[in-house]
């Protein structure tokens, strides 16, 4: 009952029509970012980020959130159409979606695509409303050692299903917790990694650092190469999936759904690893495995239908307990702190109509996708003819404007083209720049906790293993970096980077 | 097998400087870290977390660097084959130049010739539209910001915009 009622206050707030705005525009940049490749919805939102400020913190935050869930849906339009993922997450959906739209069947594709994914959306949306006020409420009893145990294990799952070197992405892992703490000590006030430079005496921002790393070297890598494009010019017909379709389709979309909220909820999870998972899973579960790759339908619905759940489901860990499990959920949490708010397990009870708001909105938004990707489709395949020469001055723009109105300051314009140019040199040498982006974000909570937890204790190191919560996360953690060097589970983890280079 | 350990120690190995990268930017954060203070395990300073987090880094990129000696790996020629390297290049000096323009010469001053400069360097726009974009784009974005979101953007010495 307390649910329904707190439902129709959060619907109370999304329906107001500031904040229908505000999705609506959040929606559809998701789309845009999403259908658009080299931009996806990190530098979107980065590059947004500061707009936030001007509404409330309501409006910004379902922006924010709508550019995210929005560019999932957007994505898939370019990977069944151009053969070009739009974003990370819809990288698998090229290999059977590509080929069913050479088959003449772009339309049951894109339909499949855009129902999997309200269906997952909506499901991820439910169980978000009935799972995130009992972890809140479990949430309270966390203390220091919980929260730093479960920050390590963020990380180290991340790092886990990083593709390539494990030693690399841990050690990207901690120069990003070393940037992380760069300015004034928040126990000593002691200025630490500054170089006397009173720009860093606040830390590094998070803005110029996710718009250089992912920004910034996503242009400079896809301009080494001549982006060919092989757009699928046959009129978009039959949008609405077949009877056929649909009974193939409904497994594959439900066990993606189910698995992609799952994998969602965990620390370093999220939408690209649950697409891939609900991927290889319809693979080995279907009678006739050989046709995946050719144009199979559950190739589609699967793995879309998991990447919507996951970021449904990615919202859990920050709106509960603060921590965010990737580095979109990252950039939220940079939106909430903008505005003075620090998700967690209060927020839920303290702030109500924010987070049901929230809630309510992303519902409300799943719907506008759903008219957004299916009769409006035409419009974004004329915009998949923007040519990349014309496109990326566009991107590198934006991320400047973006950067210099987040704090006002030409330093941080030059911290980004810095970041930028490391992130090309890392990725052209195999180093992954997520693992660095979520640690420099946990990085400054993460010494909190621990400093915490040992003054607590009085310096027993014991305190984060006689805590049960503590102790399974730092067990799971540990059992996670000690894997690789187990040649079956090694086997394993390359196999899952292999797929995911394909 | 001279071959194969010729291989294996080509100082132009990537792994191999990879991984001495990161074990001097290992040995900085260990120095800086105690030269913070550790203070002590009851009472951890602000050192505290550099030095450990240090350590880590030292241990992880010695293994890389074993990984790149026992096992070989790419060279840098091999990172950039059959790519077209002088094209991020262009595009990362463009950036620099346009990040000590932009104090002195104010935003549209300095990004009308970074965008014409971008849309003619990678695959050449064609000039009657690179240049209507290179003017329209940034002053758009001058307008809003300035006159609809009231972010003033750097004048230059100048003072134009």
């Amino acid at each position: 009952m307390d649910t329904l009622v707190n439902v129709a206050h959060g619907f109370g707030v999304a329906l107001q029509p500031i904040n229908l705005i505000y999705c609506f525009i959040g929606v559809f940049i998701g789309t845009l970012v999403g259908v658009l490749p080299g931009i996806g919805p990190i530098s979107a939102m980065s590059l947004l980020l500061p707009i936030t400020l001007s509404g409330t913190p309501e409006s910004g935050i379902i922006m924010m959130a709508g550019i995210y869930y929005g560019s999932m849906y957007g994505g898939s339009t370019t990977s069944i159409l151009v053969n070009i993922p739009g974003e990370a997450a819809s990288v698998v959906t090229c290999i059977d979606g590509h080929q069913m739209a050479k088959k003449g069947r772009a339309g049951p594709a894109l339909g499949i695509a855009a129902f999997g994914s309200f269906f997952a959306g909506t499901f991820a949306l439910i169980a978000l409303m009935l799972v995130a006020p009992k972890l809140a409420s479990v949430a309270i009893a966390f203390g220091p050692a919980e929260y730093f145990s479960l920050m390590v294990l963020g990380l180290v799952v991340l790092t886990f299903l990083t593709q390539g070197s494990m030693a690399k992405a841990l050690l990207m892992a901690c120069i990003g917790v070393v940037l992380g703490v760069v300015g004034l000590d928040s126990i000593t006030a002691q200025p630490r990694l500054t170089f006397g430079r009173v720009e860093l005496i606040d830390g590094i921002g998070l803005v110029p650092v996710v718009m250089g790393l992912f920004g910034v070297a996503e242009v400079l890598l896809n301009t080494e190469q001549v982006i060919k494009r092989d757009i699928i010019n046959t009129k978009i017909t039959h949008l609405l999936p077949s009877r056929e379709d649909w009974k193939v389709s409904t497994g594959p979309m439900s066990r993606g759904t189910i698995l992609g909220f799952f994998l969602g909820i965990l620390p370093g999870g999220g939408a690209v690893i649950s697409s891939f998972a609900s991927y290889a899973l319809e693979k080995r579960l279907s009678k006739t495995p050989e046709r995946f790759g050719t144009g199979a339908i559950e190739g589609v619905a699967g793995p879309e239908a998991a990447n919507n759940a996951a970021a449904g489901g990615a919202f859990i860990p920050l709106m509960t307990l603060g921590i965010p499990p990737n580095v979109v959920m990252a950039l939220l949490l940079g939106a909430f702190v903008i505005h003075g708010l620090q998700p967690g397990p209060l927020m839920i009870t303290q702030n109500p109509g924010l987070f049901w708001g929230i809630v309510a909105s992303m519902y409300i938004g799943n719907l506008m996708l759903l008219v957004l990707n299916l009769p409006m489709i035409g419009m974004w395949v004329q915009l998949l003819k923007l040519p990349y020469n014309v496109l990326f001055p566009l991107i590198i723009l934006f991320t400047i404007i973006g950067v210099y109105c987040s704090s006002n300051n030409v330093f941080d314009v030059h911290v980004m083209i810095a970041f930028g140019v490391i992130g090309y040199f890392m990725r052209k040498l195999g180093y992954e720049p997520a693992p660095l982006v979520l640690a420099f974000v946990l990085g400054p909570m993460l010494e909190n906790n621990l400093r915490k937890s040992l003054i607590l204790s009085q310096g027993d190191l014991m305190t984060f293993v006689e805590r049960p919560i503590s102790a399974v996360c730092l067990t799971f953690a540990l059992v996670l970096l000690v894997a690789p060097l187990l040649p079956a589970l090694r086997k394993k983890r390359e196999m899952v980077a292999l797929d995911e280079e394909a | 097998m001279s071959n194969d350990s010729d291989v294996k120690f080509r100082l132009n190995n990537s792994e191999l400087w990879g991984g001495l990268i990161g074990l001097a930017l290992g040995g900085f954060v260990i120095w800086s870290g105690l030269k913070l203070k550790l203070g002590t395990i009851n009472d951890p300073g602000a050192g505290f977390v550099l030095f450990y987090t240090g350590i880590l880094m030292c241990l992880f990129a010695t293994s890389i660097i074993i990984a790149a000696l026992t096992e070989g790996g790419p060279t840098f020629g091999s990172r950039w084959m059959n790519t077209r390297w002088t094209k991020p290049l262009l595009v990362i000096v463009c950036l620099v130049a346009f990040s000590f323009a932009l104090n002195p010469l104010g935003f549209l001053l300095s990004s009308i010739p970074l965008m014409l400069l971008l849309l003619r360097v990678v695959d050449p726009v064609r000039w009657s539209l690179a240049i209507p974009i290179a003017v329209l784009v940034p002053l758009g974005m001058w307008w809003i910001l300035k006159r609809l979101l009231l972010i003033q953007l750097p004048s230059g010495i100048f003072e134009i915009g």
